[in-house]
C-alpha cells in the first residue's frame, strides 16, 4: 500500500525548450552535476563554453570552469581531475581537437573517463569549421568510446548514457560524443530537459575507487613501463573495449526503465529496412535527408531503408552484421576521407565493408564521399546515392566503389 | 507546407536580436501545435561586426520536424522565404557575407509572392531605389524604427525583438498569428503588457504599410550570379595569388584584394570635405581596412569599395566637420569623392553640406547603452583656395 507521506514521484521531463545542440549538451552537464570542466574556444564547439559559463554564472550549476591557455592544457587538466574522482567535461573541434591529441590518448591509455564533446569541424587548412569527421575519427583507434549523436535531445541523453558507460568499472574509457558543426551545435530545436531527480535515479556516483588520487589513497599513475608490460596494458584496454558492448546495452536498458522506451538499439537505428533490398548507411545528421528520401521512394514501392550509425567505438561487430547481412546492396555515406586507403574510399566504409567479410553471401558495397567540409547533403543527393547503390546491385554496376557527391567537377 | 523566414542582420550589432527573433518565431509557433526550428547561416560566422548576416526560422503544420530539418535544416542557405525581415535598412542596397565572393540582392531569396520586411524610417520609394526587380511579384512591408545596433555580449532591450514578431505575423500569419505572439509575451512579462502592445502596434502597421511590388519595378541587380571553380580548376594547396606590390599617387592607386570588397558592411559612409583638410595622414593611418589613398595634391581620397564604415577616420580627424558619418542610404555610387572634388570644388561643397544636412546617426560609445542620436552639423562654408 503507498504510503500517504511518501513523496509525489517527480515528472521525468520537467520542461520544454528551445535549444542548439550545444546547449542541450550543457543542459545535461548541468543535470550529471559534473564537477570540473576544461575549455579552450574553437568553433563549432566554443558554443558549448558559452552555454556552460552562463549557467554557472546564473548558479545552475556549481563546478569548477577552468579556461585553459590551449587544447592540449585542456585536456591535461580535465584527466588530472577525473583521476581525483572529479566528474569531467571538455570538447573541442577540428584542428584543436588534433591539437590536444597527445592529452587525449594518455586519458585512454590511464584508463580515465572524461566525457568530451567534438563538435565536428573540417581540419584547416585553409580557415574551414564546416563539418567533416575526420577529427573526432582521430581517436578511433586508441581506446576511446566514440559515437554520434543526431538531435539536440539525443545529444542531451547521450552525454547521461556517456558518463553511465564511461565511468562504469568494467569500462572506464573517455567518451567522446560528436555532432556535426553548424548542422547540430548551432540549430536550436525544442527539447524536452528531465528533472535532477530523474537524472540522478539514472546516473550514479563516479567512484574511481581504489585509482583515485587522493592523500588518503596514496597512488601513482602511469609510471614508465616498457616491453615488459605494453603488451598487457593493451590487452586490459582491450578487454575494456569489449565489455564496453555488454554495458552500453545495459545503459540503454537502464535509461529506457528511468526515462520510457526511448531506444531500442543502442548501436544504430534502422528506419524502414524490414523488406528493403537497398540501404543507406550514415554517421550524424545525414540521417534527416537520407530517411526523408526513404519516405519518399517507399512512396513509389522502392525497397529501401536507412540505418543511422550512433556508436562507432567500440564498433558493434556483430549486431551490424546480423543487420546489414539481410540486404542486397549497400550504400556507406562518408562525411570523411581516408585519402590513400583501400579503394581510396571512407573510414565507415572501410568499417563497414570488413565487418561483412565474413559472411557468405556478401551484400555489395559501394561508398560515398559527401558532404566535407559543411558541404550540404540534400535530400535529392540522397535519392541519388539510393539509385546508385541499387545500381551497382544490378547488371549494369556503378563504376568504381566510391563516388564523390556534391563537388564540382 | 512549409514556411521560410529570413532575417537579415547585421553581424555583432544585431546577433542577439536577430537569434532572439528566429528562437521565438518557433517557441511560439510550436505553441500553435506546429513543428520547428530555428539556425542561423553559419557560413557568417565568425561574425565581423556588421557583415550581412542572415538567421533562419521553418514551421510546419504537417510535416514532422525530421522531414523539415532534411527539407530546410540539412542545406546552408534558402531560397524560398515566405518573409525576409530586414533589420538595417541599409542592407537593401545588397548582401555579402563575410568570406563569400559577391555581393547578392536583399529580395533574391524571396519567394514569388513573399514579403520583404524592412525597420526603416524612409518610404517604400526610397527603398525601391536600391532594391532589384523581380520576374514574379512580391511584397514590400515597413515599420517605422532605426536600426537596433548593440554588441556581442549586450543586447538593447528597446523592443526591436518584439515588434518584428508583430511584423512577422502581419506578412504571415500562418507561421504564427499576432494573437499567439501577444499571448507569448504576456506570458513571459506578467506585468508589463508594453511588449504585446508594441508588437501590436508593429503589427498594424505592417498590414497598413505593404505594398505589392510589381514586376517590372526595382533597379537592375548590377552583379553576375556567382560561379565558383571546379575542384581541377584552382591550385593545390589554396595558394593564392598576392596583391600586387606597388602603388601610384592617384584614387585607387593602392593595391587591393580583389577578392575582399567588403563595402556591403557599411550602413554609415565617411563624406570628406577636403577644402577642410589639414593633410595630416591620420585617416589614412588609422583606417584599419586601408581605404585611403593619397593623391597627388597631399589630400587622400577614400575609396568606398572597401570602406566598412566603421568610423574611426572621423574620429580621429581632427579638424571639425571634416570626415562625417552620414547614411549609406543617401548614396548610390562608390566612386572617387576626390575626383569629384577636384572637378568642382564648390559643387562638391555644397553637395557635401546638403548630405550632411540631412543629419547624422550618432551611437553611443557603449554598445546599447543609450539610442543613437540625430545631430545636425553646423554648415561650414567652402574654405579659400
Ligand atoms: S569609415 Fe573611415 S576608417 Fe572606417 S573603413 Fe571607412 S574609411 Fe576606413
Ligand atoms: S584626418 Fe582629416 S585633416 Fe587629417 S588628412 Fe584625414 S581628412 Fe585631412
Amino acid at each position: 500500500m503507498a504510503n500517504e507521506r511518501a513523496p509525489k514521484a517527480e515528472a521525468v521531463w520537467e520542461r520544454r525548450d528551445l535549444l542548439t545542440g550545444c546547449q542541450a549538451v550543457a543542459e545535461a552537464v548541468r543535470l550529471a552535476d559534473v564537477d570540473v570542466i576544461a575549455a579552450y574556444p574553437i568553433r563549432p564547439y566554443t558554443e558549448v563554453m558559452d552555454a556552460i559559463s552562463k549557467l554557472i554564472a546564473d548558479g545552475q550549476l556549481d563546478a569548477e570552469y577552468v579556461i585553459a591557455d590551449s587544447e592540449h592544457s585542456q585536456f591535461e587538466i580535465v584527466k588530472h581531475a577525473s583521476s581525483v574522482n572529479a566528474r569531467t567535461f571538455a570538447g573541442s573541434s577540428g584542428t584543436g581537437w588534433c591539437y590536444g591529441l597527445e592529452a587525449l590518448v594518455v586519458t585512454a591509455t590511464d584508463r580515465l573517463p572524461v566525457l568530451y564533446l567534438v563538435g565536428n569541424r573540417a581540419l584547416d587548412d585553409p580557415g574551414a569549421f564546416g563539418v567533416e569527421h575526420n577529427d573526432a575519427m582521430m581517436v578511433r583507434d586508441v581506446g576511446f568510446l566514440l559515437c554520434w549523436v543526431t538531435t539536440p535531445q539525443e545529444a542531451l541523453e547521450h552525454v547521461l548514457i556517456g558518463y553511465r558507460v564511461a565511468e562504469d568499472k568494467g569500462v572506464q574509457m573517455p567518451m567522446a560524443i560528436a555532432m556535426d558543426g553548424a548542422f547540430l551545435t548551432h540549430s536550436q530545436h525544442m527539447v524536452d530537459i528531465p528533472s535532477l531527480g530523474t537524472v540522478r535515479r539514472y546516473l550514479r556516483r563516479y567512484d574511481l575507487s581504489k585509482r583515485r588520487m587522493h592523500p588518503d589513497n596514496p597512488i601513482s599513475i602511469a609510471p614508465q613501463v616498457n616491453e615488459d608490460w605494453v603488451m598487457e596494458l593493451r590487452r586490459q584496454n582491450w578487454e575494456a573495449a569489449r565489455s564496453a558492448r555488454t554495458v552500453i546495452k545495459e545503459a540503454y536498458r537502464e535509461f529506457n526503465g528511468v526515462f520510457g522506451d526511448r531506444y531500442t538499439n543502442p548501436f544504430f537505428t534502422e528506419f524502414m529496412t524490414e523488406d528493403a533490398e537497398t540501404i543507406l548507411i550514415g554517421l550524424g545528421t545525414v540521417a534527416a535527408p537520407g530517411r526523408t528520401a526513404v519516405t519518399r521512394l517507399r512512396a513509389i514501392g522502392e525497397k529501401v531503408g536507412y540505418v543511422s550509425m550512433r556508436w562507432f567505438r567500440p564498433f558493434p561487430t556483430e549486431e551490424l552484421r546480423a543487420c546489414l547481412g539481410r540486404f542486397r546492396s549497400i550504400g556507406v555515406i562518408d562525411r570523411d576521407f581516408a585519402h590513400g586507403s583501400p579503394d581510396d574510399g571512407g573510414i565507415l566504409m572501410e568499417e563497414v565493408r570488413s565487418t561483412l567479410y565474413p559472411l557468405d553471401n556478401r551484400p555489395v558495397v559501394v561508398d560515398f564521399i559527401a558532404g566535407l567540409g559543411g558541404r550540404d547533403i540534400s535530400i535529392s543527393d540522397c535519392m541519388a546515392m539510393f539509385r546508385l547503390t541499387q545500381q551497382a546491385a544490378s547488371q549494369a554496376g556503378m563504376d568504381g566503389f566510391v563516388k564523390w557527391i556534391g563537388l564540382r567537377e | 507546407m512549409i514556411r521560410r523566414v529570413e532575417i537579415n542582420y547585421r553581424g555583432v550589432f544585431q546577433k542577439r536580436l536577430a537569434k532572439k527573433i528566429g528562437g521565438d518565431v518557433v517557441r511560439i509557433a510550436s505553441q500553435m501545435g506546429k513543428v520547428g526550428f530555428s539556425n542561423g547561416r553559419y557560413s557568417d560566422a565568425p561574425e565581423r561586426s556588421g557583415i550581412p548576416s542572415k538567421y533562419f526560422a521553418f514551421v510546419s503544420s504537417d510535416l514532422s520536424e525530421e522531414e523539415l530539418e532534411a527539407e530546410c535544416g540539412a542545406e546552408l542557405d534558402i531560397d524560398q522565404a515566405d518573409v525576409s525581415i530586414v533589420l538595417d535598412d541599409t542592407l537593401v542596397k545588397g548582401v555579402e557575407p563575410w568570406a563569400w565572393s559577391g555581393i547578392r540582392p536583399i529580395n533574391e531569396n524571396l519567394r514569388d509572392g513573399g514579403t520583404l520586411v524592412v525597420v526603416t524610417r524612409r518610404t517604400h520609394e526610397d527603398l525601391l531605389k536600391h532594391i532589384p526587380g523581380k520576374p514574379r511579384g512580391w511584397r514590400l512591408a515597413t515599420y517605422e524604427g532605426s536600426q537596433s545596433f548593440s554588441g556581442m555580449w549586450v543586447f538593447r532591450d528597446d523592443f526591436t525583438h518584439e515588434r518584428t514578431l508583430g511584423a512577422i505575423a502581419a506578412a504571415a500569419p500562418d507561421v504564427m498569428t499576432i494573437e499567439a505572439v501577444e499571448a507569448c509575451l504576456n506570458n513571459r512579462h506578467p506585468n508589463d503588457p508594453t511588449r504585446a502592445e508594441a508588437a501590436r502596434r508593429a503589427f498594424d502597421e505592417v498590414v497598413e504599410k505593404m505594398k505589392t511590388v510589381v514586376v517590372g519595378t526595382g533597379v537592375e541587380s548590377k552583379e553576375a550570379a556567382i560561379v565558383l571553380p571546379k575542384w581541377f580548376e584552382f591550385g593545390e594547396g589554396t595558394v593564392v595569388a598576392a596583391v600586387p606590390r606597388g602603388f601610384e599617387m592617384r584614387p585607387s592607386g593602392q593595391s587591393r584584394n580583389q577578392q575582399y570588397k567588403r563595402g556591403t558592411t557599411r550602413s554609415q559612409r565617411p563624406i570628406i570635405r577636403f577644402d577642410l583638410c589639414t593633410k595630416c595622414a591620420l585617416c589614412w593611418l588609422e583606417c584599419p581596412d586601408e581605404s585611403f589613398d593619397p593623391v597627388p595634391d597631399g589630400l587622400y581620397d577614400v575609396n568606398y569599395t572597401y570602406c566598412v564604415g566603421c568610423g574611426k577616420c572621423a574620429q580621429v580627424c581632427p579638424v571639425q566637420e571634416c570626415i562625417v558619418m552620414i547614411d549609406e542610404l543617401e548614396f548610390d555610387d562608390e566612386s572617387s569623392p576626390w575626383e569629384t572634388f577636384s572637378k568642382d570644388r564648390h559643387a562638391y561643397v555644397t553637395w557635401a553640406e546638403d548630405k550632411k544636412s540631412l543629419g547624422r546617426l550618432i551611437h553611443s560609445y557603449v554598445p546599447g547603452s543609450a539610442d543613437p542620436q540625430t545631430v545636425k552639423g553646423e554648415r561650414i562654408p567652402p574654405k579659400h583656395g
